[in-house]
Parts: structure tokens; C-alpha cells; sequence
């Protein structure tokens, strides 16, 4: 009995054992690459953080490892002249832009997803050209209309105001995610004689709330890293310079101090890394909703 | 969906009356002329000052000044905001407003014919009059040309800064050459001499001629011949006045001696940062440069190897008389159109310009070439004879500088464009180029009138 | 109107002016934004195109001066455009196919799927002017660490964001370097690929390019043509990293006199939206800068038509 079947046995090893091997060269394979490619993603940030440690004098040399570790760049980039109100500008500019641009784009989202109406179809391709325009197209009314109607140039109003007003990338992606909702628990909502903000409140925004939080995460990230923005309105008055913007004249004004300016530049990347770890979810089905399905 | 019409009506009357009342408001009307105050009667004034300089000696420097200013004057209080760049200040004069600045200063010498013609900045002439101020008799004739357009003096000249040559006393010894250049063909003979090669690259290179070594810029060496970029109506002269096309035929015979476009290009991008320690000056990368006074300041405080001098850049063979000239730009500040204050901004303006003791002390802390005859020759003035270099070039009448333009700096980019595609080769006939470029300047003055 | 035909019962009526005034309300905010910060700015940017404006004394009319100064005598538009469509087509491509590899490659990777998904998707959150300066360091070619190793292992050492050669490819450097979002769009769509799909091509016989070519491509083809348009639109708007790496690569910084050299080196970075920044807020010809916007608008509207085909699914609705 061994005997007979033992052949197709060895055989079947045999067989098991190539596809074992030819599993194990794949799994190598792949993960190599994937190593590979992850010191491409990764080795910047090391370098990145590696000179930010270094004396000035070490920060220009090809020497990758510090000589000595300069802790104190940091307290020093700190400390510099006005870091602290770009922080508080871009918290202030993020935090207002984020939340205004959700109870603006809400219920435009919802009345495109959710309502019937003449020129719906008008309205969403009206949102989408917004999102698709390039904001240097408008740039110029924009400045004068912001800079002689109202005088507000050299404050951030001008950034945070229009989201008051709907931001077409948010609408258009909340739209995608409310036409997920079934139909059945908005009408039972309805016939409960529910008014239609209310049930937007009630229903909706509790179904909606990862797709709320990814929109929040993108405007929060929008706002943190604009630097077109702050350069056309808020940069004629240092008071209102924005992270971002004063990130990009640090240089200038440090003559060339790469180990400052690499500290300051992990100093503007840290809280949106940061706030990455605690949202990775609903970050990550955010950008997918953007895709869409053919 | 019969009904549905009547919001969808409702929704173009809505968007249409908003836009129209947008366009309607969107009324650009011109900023008023500014007015006087009444600092003269003794009132109390706050100012707003903004400047450019950045480092610390710098700001340090212009605050002091400015609170001997206010020591002078008790009731004019000035709020100074450094490092603002042009586009700012201008940004921030053309939109108005209460914040916008009283008194102004800019690197950018090419702005004035922009700040004058658009009446950005105010027209100094009635207060110098008002003042008994002779301008000729106050400020070198370079400083002033570039300070005013077409006879509107909107700025004054705060310091200026003269463009000369450093050289490597150490290589030049080792070289075996005893004095600095005074021709070009001493000098090329000297960047030859100085150039040591060191496998596909240098050790040490005697010059580097691209117009993107730093300050070898185009307009800088046409500084050596005094060209004169604009005709009497305002026409580009760069494709008739010979000398223009005589700098960039020599630069680009310089690239070819010294190695050809593309390894000196490849040994320029290893340079470090113009304004840090890697400056290829003082790594000894380049045994001589094109440069501002400004750089004595720099040399001086670090401790390098070799030794290093000043002294005027060598002129073209066939001017070898205006030897001692050189390129001449400085910083100018003026007094908003739109300001309120222009009494009291003119007192800043006349202390900071014209007072002797502040324009040397000012140019003894930031080393930069004091900007009024006076002062020139004040005997407080810094004795350093390698910065004393650089007010001989100031005090050159053959010296010169780049016109002001009714569009600032755009001729220079213009012709600046054309110099890197005819360095690297990729524009091959000059005579064509410059006329293509002519072109353009004039065709970009036209548009900013 | 509504009056026209059949008599409509009043209740009716009144319940459809009812929701049609709801309807109203919801899209109010937008509507106002759509008219203040779109339809307006967009009919007063051409209107500025036909106007002399410098922002400060009054606009004048001057035809067609503006438009035959951009295409006739402003060189720097064509090599703007150039430059423009140099990035769109080069830094597209590579950025959707590199995308598409990452994504195929983290849907893969069995051990630490979770760990790796994360660190390449990391870059992608980098604020872009912090992620230049760093690419600006990083890529310096006398002191940076990259052109140290690459000489170190004997390699050329290009010049990077200081030669005109080679600035393009930097900046395409550091486009796929912040690959994540496409990363994330592509591995959610190769994980929809319908597992049966595969099993019968296996059984057909298909070998792993074969599988790919025909069953992974025309399933994400959707996403694939997505991801090339809406990458064509944000390349038309490409404007921080040029600029900001322009700047710190060029070593010169205010002070001497000089000003910034726009696209630096020789113009190899200078691309449609910068030069709507020069034209307008630092040569304060507004009237040009006009011109340069609505030709913009006109090639970023020419792709996002493609958006608003039926076939795009961008337009799909659930009823």
C-alpha cells in the first residue's frame, strides 16, 4: 500500500516543494522591492532629520552623520523671529478653513446627491470645473477685489472667507460618498415628518461621518500647505505670513543655514505627520473616493 | 417638471444680479495723492519704515540709526518693519490702505522707472527745493541717475554698493603674478595662469565667466564697458551700441579658454551658496571674483588660509584709460505717493540720506559705499584699503549703472536670457540675437506705458 | 411655465415651490461662491485681457495689445508653455505609471503590507514648500548627500535644480516621490479586480504579463484615464515647487541688488501659473497677466471636459 502510493506522493512533494520555492523566490522578490522602494520614500526624511542636528558648518559638508548632535537648532528655529505667529496663523487659517468649509459644503453636497431638481446635472459639472480651475486663472479680480473693495490684503480674511461659501473639491466629494446612503432612510426620516435639515442633521451626518472626516483631513492639509494663498494676500504684512510662506524665506533670511532650515522644514511637516497616524483611516478611503468606479 | 423652472429662473436672476453687482463695484479707482501732516508744528507722528536688510548687523545698524533720527526729532515715532522684499512693498503701495508703509526702501535700483512713472512712490524734487538741497552737489552722478526717471527724483540713494575684483593673494603668488589685472587680456592671461586642472574638473579655476557665477552677471561686467542700453527715445540700444555685443563675444572666448561651457557649468553647480561659507571665493575654489564691497565684510570675519585683496575690475583692452570704473547700484528709499505723512516721512528720508553722520556710520556697520560726497570723503569712514577700493570705484566718473526702465528689470532679464543661450551655444549667431532681443525690450516698454 | 397644459392642484404647487426654495437654501453658500469667486472673477479676467492695468491709476482699453504682446513678442510665453507641456506629459506619465507599480507592488507584499503602505504613502503628506527645501538640500550638487553618494559609488553627479537639463527631472524626482494619493487610488482599484477574472485567465493558460495586460488593464483602465486627467489639471497648475525650488537653488538671495532670476536656471522652471505671478504682481501688467490666465483656463477646461464625459462616471447619480 505504501508502496503504491508513495510514487504519486514524492511527486506531489515534489510538486509542492517547486511551488514552495517558487512562493518563497516571489516573497523575497516582492519584498525587496518593496524595501527598495521604501528607502526612496524614506531616506529624504532621514537625511532630512540627520542635518537638522548638524553644526552649520557640519550641514555643508558631504559628512552624513552629525559630528556632534545640535538638539538646541530646534529650540533655536523655535525661537526665531515670527515662528511662532506662522504657527498660529496656519493653525488659525486651517482650524476656521476647515470648519467653515464643512458647513458650507454639506448641504450642497446633500441637496446635489440627494435632491431632485432642474439643472442638477448643470450644477454638479459647475462644481467640478471649480475644482478643476487652476487658481491662478482668477488670481488677479481676485487680489483687487480683496485688495481695493474690501482692504483686507495683508490679513488671511481673504483665504478663509470664501469657505464660507463651499469649496467645489469638498462638495464634490461628499456628494460622492451621500450617494452611498440609501434613499430608504432619508424617506423614513421624511415620512417621520422630519424637516429636510434635520434629517441632514439626524441621519445623514451620522452615516457620513467618515467621509465628513476625510473632507476636513483634505481642507486641513489644503490650508496647512497653501503657499500661493499666503503669497498673494497675506505676505505684504508679516503679522499674517503663514508656515508655509515664511517656511520658504527662511532660507533667505538665515543665509543659507541648511541645519535651521532643515529643522524648520521637519518642524512644518511634523503635525500633518502627526495628525496622519490618527486619521490614516479616514484618510486613506478619502483619496479613494476620489476615483471613481468605471 | 414643469415647476421646476420657476427656481431654476430664480437661481440665474439670483447668480446674475450678484454677479452684476460685483462687476458694477468693481471699480478700480487710483489711490489719493497723500497729503502733509503736522510734524512741522511739533504734533506727534508715527511713521511706518520697511526695508529689505535681513541679517542681524543689518537691522541692528538701521535701528540705531533710526533712533538717532528720533532722538533729533522727539515727535516723529518710526515703526520699522525689516526684510520685506519689492514685491511687497509694492504689492502693498499699489492696494493702499492704513497699513501700507510712509517710507520705503528697495535693493532693486531697476524699480525706480516703475515707482517714479506709475507715481508709486512720491516725487521728492519739492522737498529737496523746499530744503535747499542741490542734489548734484550732494550725491555722486551714478547714484543719482539711478535714484531718479525722467527728471522725477521719487528716490534718494541710501548707500550703494560698487562692483570690483577679489582675488587670491596666495595664488597669485604661487601663480607668479605680482599685481592684480588692469586689461582684459591680463586678465584672461591671469585666469589662465591661475587654473589648475584636476581630473575632468578643477583644483582651482582662475574665474569663473558664466553669468551665473554669482555676480558675474551680465549687466555687472557690462559694467567695465559703460554701455548705454536706451536711446534718446527710449529705444533698446542693445543691438547697436557695439559694446554690448563686444562683452559677450569676450566672455564667451574666456568660457572656451578656461575649459568650454560645459565643465566650467558642471564645476559651477558644486559651488555653495553665494552668501555662506561655501561661496566658491572663500572655499578657494576660484582664485578671483566678481563681487560688492560687501564681501570684505564677509572675508573679514572668517579665518581662511590664503590671503586675499581688492581692486577694480580690469577693463576692455581698448579702454584701458577708464581703468578703475566699475558697475554701481545701491539701495534707495523714497516716500509712498499715497502716505498721509509725508512731512514727517521726508524728515526720515532727508536725516537718513544726506546726514553725514549717519550715512558713514551706516556704512561702516554694513559695509556698504556710503551714498553722498560728503561722506565719501568723511574721515570717519573705515580705512580698510580693500574696502576703500570700492569708494574709489564709487568716486570714478567712468563708473556706471543700469537705466532705470518703465518696467524695472525686465530689459536686464531680457538681455540676461540671451547672454545664457549664447554662453552655453544654444544661440549661435549674436547679431540675430541681439536684435530678437532689442525686440523684446521694446516691445515690453511699450506695453508698460 | 408651470401654468401652462393641465391645471395643476394648489397643494401641489405649493409643495413644489416648497422644495423648490429648499433646494435654494441648501445650495446657497455654493451659489454665492459659484458667482463671486468663479463666474465673476472668470468674466473680469477677461475683461482686464483688453485693458492697460497697473493697478494703480485707472485701467484704459487696449484692445488686442495684450494678446499679440503674449504671442508675439513675450518669448518667455512660448518657453512657459513649453515648459508647461514638457511636465504634463513627462511628469504625468511617470507619475501614474510609478503609481500604478507602487500600488501593484503594496498589493503584493504579504509581510508588513500595513507598515509599508504607510511609509510610501508619507511623502504624499509632506507640505509641498517643506518637501522642495528638502529636495533643494538634498539634490544640492556641491554639498548635498545624494550627489555625495552617487559620487561615492562612482556615479554621474548631475547638476539638478542648477541645470536646465536636469531641473525638470528634479522636480519629476520629487512628484513621485510624493506618490501616495495615486498609490491609494490604484491599490483600491487593483483589489476590486474581480478574483474569478483571474482564476479563468489561469486557467486559460495566462502567464502573469498576460493577466495583467488582460485582465488588470481594462478592469482599472477607468481609473488609470482618471488619475492622467486629473494629473494633467494639477500640472497646469504646478507653481509652488518650480518656484520655491527655483528660489533656494539658485544660491542668490535679495541683498546685492539682483532680482530673482523667474524659472531659474534659464528659465527651465517657469511655467504658465508663474508667469501669471510675474506678469501681474511683479511687472504689474495685470492686462497681460490676464491674457496668460484665460489661455490657462482654456487648457485646464479642454481636460476637464474629458472629466464630464457620462463615460468618466464623475457625473453618475442614483437616479
Amino acid at each position: 500500500m505504501t508502496a503504491t502510493i508513495s510514487l504519486p506522493l514524492t511527486r506531489r512533494d515534489a510538486a509542492v516543494r517547486v511551488a514552495r520555492r517558487r512562493a518563497a523566490l516571489h516573497w523575497v522578490a516582492v519584498h525587496s522591492l518593496a524595501v527598495a522602494a521604501a528607502l526612496f520614500f524614506v531616506l529624504p526624511f532621514v537625511f532630512v532629520f540627520l542635518t537638522s542636528v548638524m553644526t552649520d558648518r557640519q550641514a555643508i559638508t558631504a559628512d552624513l552623520w552629525p559630528h556632534t548632535w545640535q538638539w538646541d537648532n530646534f529650540v533655536k528655529v523655535w525661537q526665531t523671529d515670527g515662528f511662532l505667529t506662522w504657527w498660529r496663523n496656519t493653525l488659525l487659517y486651517a482650524g476656521l478653513g476647515t470648519v467653515l468649509t464643512v458647513l458650507s459644503s454639506l448641504p450642497v453636497a446633500y441637496a446635489l446627491a440627494k435632491f431632485r431638481f432642474r439643472g442638477r446635472n448643470l450644477a454638479l459639472m459647475a462644481v467640478i470645473s471649480m475644482m478643476m480651475l487652476p487658481p491662478q486663472v482668477i488670481i488677479i479680480p481676485m487680489y483687487l477685489f480683496w485688495a481695493k473693495q474690501l482692504h483686507l490684503t495683508g490679513t488671511l480674511w481673504p483665504l478663509i472667507i470664501p469657505m464660507a461659501f463651499g469649496d467645489a473639491f469638498s462638495i464634490f466629494l461628499l456628494r460622492q460618498f451621500l450617494l452611498t446612503v440609501p434613499k430608504e432612510y432619508i424617506e423614513a426620516a421624511r415620512i417621520d415628518g422630519c424637516s429636510e435639515f434635520r434629517t441632514l442633521l439626524k441621519v445623514v451626518v451620522p452615516m457620513a461621518k467618515p467621509a465628513i472626516a476625510a473632507v476636513a483631513l483634505f481642507q486641513f492639509f489644503y490650508c496647512w500647505n497653501d503657499y500661493f494663498g499666503p503669497q498673494i494676500y497675506a505676505s505684504d504684512n508679516q503679522g499674517a505670513w503663514t508656515l508655509s510662506y515664511g517656511l520658504a524665506s527662511f532660507k533667505a533670511s538665515h543665509h543659507t543655514n541648511w541645519n535651521l532650515t532643515m529643522a524648520a522644514t521637519l518642524l512644518v511637516m511634523a503635525p500633518v505627520i502627526v495628525l496622519f497616524f490618527f486619521a490614516q483611516k479616514a484618510f486613506i478611503e478619502g483619496v479613494t473616493l476620489t476615483g471613481v468606479k468605471g | 417638471m414643469h415647476s421646476a423652472r420657476r427656481p431654476s429662473r430664480l437661481l440665474a436672476a439670483v447668480t446674475g444680479s450678484a454677479v452684476l453687482a460685483l462687476l458694477a463695484t468693481a471699480c478700480t479707482g487710483t489711490n489719493s495723492a497723500g497729503g502733509q501732516d503736522d510734524s512741522a508744528a511739533g504734533k506727534d507722528v508715527t511713521i511706518t519704515f520697511w526695508h529689505g536688510w535681513s541679517q542681524d548687523s543689518e537691522t541692528k545698524a538701521i535701528e540705531e540709526n533710526v533712533a538717532a533720527f528720533q532722538k533729533a526729532h522727539p515727535n516723529i515715532h518710526v515703526k520699522i518693519v525689516p526684510k520685506i522684499e519689492d514685491e511687497k512693498s509694492e504689492q502693498a503701495l499699489r492696494a493702499g490702505g492704513e497699513d501700507a508703509p510712509d517710507v520705503v526702501s528697495s535693493f532693486t535700483t531697476d524699480n525706480v522707472g516703475k515707482f517714479c512713472s506709475a507715481k508709486v512712490w512720491a516725487d521728492l524734487n519739492p522737498f529737496l527745493k523746499k530744503d535747499g538741497i542741490d542734489p548734484a552737489k550732494t550725491f555722486p552722478a551714478p547714484m543719482l541717475k539711478y535714484s531718479q526717471f525722467q527728471g522725477n527724483q521719487c528716490s534718494l540713494p541710501l548707500l550703494g554698493d560698487a562692483y570690483g575684483l577679489y582675488y587670491n593673494k596666495t595664488a597669485f603668488a604661487a601663480a607668479g603674478i605680482t599685481a592684480p589685472p588692469k586689461t582684459f587680456s591680463e586678465f584672461e592671461a591671469a585666469a589662465a595662469k591661475l587654473t589648475v586642472a584636476e581630473g575632468e574638473g578643477f583644483k582651482q579655476l582662475g574665474f569663473m565667466p558664466a553669468y551665473h557665477g554669482y555676480e558675474s552677471s551680465i549687466a555687472h561686467l557690462l559694467g567695465q564697458y559703460g554701455p548705454s542700453y536706451f536711446d534718446g527715445e527710449g529705444k533698446s540700444t542693445v543691438a547697436t551700441d557695439p559694446k554690448v555685443g563686444a562683452l559677450m563675444e569676450w566672455q564667451k572666448s574666456l568660457v572656451g579658454k578656461l575649459g568650454g561651457f560645459e565643465k566650467l557649468e558642471k564645476y559651477r553647480t558644486g559651488f555653495g551658496d553665494e552668501f555662506s561659507a561655501k561661496n566658491p571665493f572663500h572655499t578657494g575654489q576660484v582664485a578671483m571674483a566678481m563681487d560688492g564691497e560687501w564681501r570684505t565684510a564677509a572675508l573679514d570675519e572668517e579665518k581662511l588660509p590664503f590671503e586675499w585683496a581688492t581692486a577694480p575690475f580690469p577693463v576692455p583692452d581698448d579702454q584701458a584709460a577708464t581703468y578703475g570704473r566699475g558697475y554701481q547700484t545701491g539701495t534707495i528709499i523714497g516716500i509712498a505717493r499715497g502716505s498721509q505723512k509725508q512731512t514727517a516721512a521726508w524728515e526720515l528720508v532727508k536725516y537718513l540720506t544726506t546726514n553725514t553722520d549717519a550715512v558713514v556710520s551706516f556704512a561702516n556697520a554694513i559695509h556698504n559705499v556710503p551714498s553722498t560726497f560728503e561722506a565719501l570723503n568723511s574721515p570717519k569712514l573705515t580705512n580698510d584699503p580693500n574696502f576703500r577700493t570700492f569708494i574709489e570705484i564709487a568716486k570714478n566718473p567712468n563708473s556706471s549703472t543700469t537705466p532705470a526702465s518703465l518696467n524695472g528689470g525686465a530689459y536686464q532679464v531680457s538681455l540676461q536670457n540671451l547672454g545664457f543661450d549664447y554662453e552655453s551655444g544654444k544661440q549661435t549667431d549674436l547679431k540675430a540675437g541681439l536684435a530678437a532681443t532689442a525686440k523684446e525690450i521694446d516691445a515690453a516698454v511699450n506695453q508698460a506705458k | 411655465m408651470a401654468l401652462v397644459g393641465t391645471p395643476v392642484p394648489a397643494a401641489l404647487k405649493r409643495k413644489r415651490r416648497r422644495e423648490a426654495l429648499r433646494t435654494l437654501a441648501f445650495l446657497s453658500p455654493w451659489l454665492i461662491g459659484f458667482a463671486v469667486f468663479f463666474a465673476y472673477p472668470l468674466l473680469s479676467t477677461a475683461y482686464f485681457s483688453f485693458m492697460r492695468y497697473d493697478g494703480f491709476s485707472a485701467p484704459t482699453f487696449r484692445g488686442l495689445q495684450n494678446w499679440s504682446y503674449v504671442f508675439t513678442d513675450y518669448p518667455s510665453f512660448w518657453q512657459g508653455l513649453r515648459n508647461t507641456l514638457w511636465l504634463v506629459v513627462v511628469m504625468v506619465a511617470l507619475r501614474v505609471a510609478f503609481g500604478l507599480g507602487i500600488g501593484l507592488l503594496i498589493t503584493k507584499v504579504k509581510t508588513g503590507a500595513g507598515v509599508f503602505r504607510t511609509l510610501f504613502y508619507l511623502p504624499y503628506l509632506a507640505p509641498p514648500v517643506a518637501a522642495t527645501i528638502a529636495f533643494a538640500f538634498l539634490l544640492n550638487p556641491g554639498t548635498g548627500p545624494v550627489n555625495a553618494l552617487l559620487g561615492d559609488l562612482g556615479l554621474p553627479t548631475p547638476g539638478w535644480f542648477t541645470d536646465p537639463d536636469w531641473s525638470k527631472p528634479a522636480l519629476t524626482m520629487l512628484a513621485m516621490w510624493g506618490i501616495g494619493d495615486l498609490m491609494v487610488i490604484f491599490m483600491a482599484a487593483l483589489l476590486d479586480v474581480p478574483k474569478e477574472q483571474y482564476e479563468a485567465a489561469e486557467l486559460d493558460g495566462a502567464g502573469p504579463v498576460q493577466k495583467f495586460r488582460f485582465v488588470t488593464i481594462p478592469n482599472i483602465s477607468p481609473i488609470v484615464l482618471f488619475a492622467v486627467v486629473t494629473g494633467v489639471i494639477q500640472t497646469m497648475q504646478y507653481y509652488t515647487q518650480a518656484i520655491v525650488a527655483g528660489k533656494v537653488a539658485s544660491g542668490v538671495i535679495g541683498g546685492s541688488g539682483q532680482q530673482f532670476e523667474p524659472g531659474y536656471p534659464n528659465g527651465s522652471t517657469w511655467t504658465l501659473p508663474q508667469m501669471v505671478y510675474n506678469l501681474g504682481f511683479q511687472r504689474a501688467d495685470y492686462g497681460s497677466a490676464c491674457v496668460v490666465a484665460l489661455i490657462l483656463f482654456v487648457i485646464s477646461m479642454a481636460f476637464t471636459s474629458l472629466l464630464l464625459r457620462r463615460k468618466s462616471g464623475l457625473l453618475a447619480s442614483e437616479d
